[in-house]
């Protein structure tokens, strides 16, 4: 069974690049979504396991999308992927539940790393 | 002048500079800063003005400038608002307030952080060098409508790029915009390809 996969970012650009960074061969069905509100929306609408988010959107950032997440018990593990490098952005995002900051440009070995240590791909 | 695609890898690239300017101010004033969705337009020189007080709102302004030249070149220019000094002065511990010329130096060395951190960063994405030219004060509290007249640009169309900082729970709060005249565009052009290959 996939592990089913939701990238959220306003940016296109800023998607193709963090799908390419996703190890080949991960067993995944990959959603994107635009923007914090319609993560929600994709998340409520099906499964979604991982959660790639970024914090900077339009419509709900990504910050609010954790506190939703939290608020509602919604079970999802979700990595925090922004251009945001302030340690305290990094802090806040760990505090709302998110398991890990990854900053951009995106490192593809710092995603399998992060992926690794909560067991989801080989 | 860029199609959507370079627009949308621009935009990506400005987030990314953005983020590491956010981060360099962060530290040196001790506070989180706010970071917004980077915006890029091409505009005549004619829309300028009203573009400048769609981003920073009505009112006076004060600007630094910085030349910068890389494999393409063009202007960085940061837009303090009105309570500009105020604020930053007492963030960087001067007590009691700073005379004119003390305010003006702070604006240039904070100028010169944002425009650093945020211009590295994009050239870094580019794969380019960067250099600056020394930051010097455009505008001193002016209406901002008069900040960037018209007849002071000569260019045809000018590549805008804007990102806007805001410090949480103080007024302070300025505004990075990055300007390259038409024939540097085209150079921005050939990088976003060349940047858009890898993906």
């Amino acid at each position: 069974m996939p592990v089913s996969v939701l990238v959220v970012d306003d940016s296109p650009m800023a998607r193709k690049m963090l799908i390419k960074a996703l190890p080949p061969g991960w067993d995944i069905a990959i959603s994107q979504a635009s923007s914090g509100v319609e993560a929600l929306a994709a998340y409520r609408a099906g499964k979604v396991d991982v959660m790639f988010l970024d914090l900077t959107m339009p419509e709900m950032d990504g910050y609010e999308v954790l506190e939703t997440l939290r608020r509602e018990d919604l079970n999802c593990l979700v990595i925090v992927v922004s251009a945001d490098v302030q340690p305290k952005a990094q802090e806040r995002v760990l505090g709302l539940g998110a398991i890990a900051f990854i900053k951009k440009p995106v490192d593809a070995q710092k995603v399998e790393t992060v992926l690794r240590e909560y067991g989801l791909t080989v | 002048m860029l199609n959507q695609d370079q627009k949308e890898a621009l935009q990506e690239i400005a987030n990314i500079g953005m983020g590491q300017a956010g981060e360099s101010i962060a530290r040196v004033l001790d506070h989180f800063v706010h970071l917004s969705i980077p915006r890029i337009l091409v505009l005549p020189p004619e829309d300028m003005a009203a573009a400048m007080t769609r981003t920073v709102g009505a009112g006076t302004v004060s600007a630094v400038r910085q030349a910068f030249h890389s494999l393409m070149r063009g202007e960085a220019i940061v837009i303090f608002g009105e309570q500009r000094c105020d604020d930053l002065a007492d963030l960087m511990g001067y007590e009691g307030g700073l005379d004119h010329v003390g305010e003006l130096e702070l604006l240039l060395d904070v100028s010169n952080i944002l425009v650093g951190a945020c211009l590295g960063g994009i050239a870094e994405q580019l794969k380019t060098d960067i250099g600056f030219s020394a930051p010097s004060l455009m505008a001193d509290r002016v209406p901002v409508e008069a900040m960037l007249r018209a007849e002071d640009v000569s260019w045809r169309n000018a590549l805008l790029v804007e990102v806007n900082f805001r410090l949480e729970g103080r007024s302070f709060a300025c505004h990075l915009v990055i300007l390259m005249p038409e024939e540097e565009i085209r150079l921005m052009a050939g990088a976003l390809d060349r940047f858009l290959a890898a993906y």
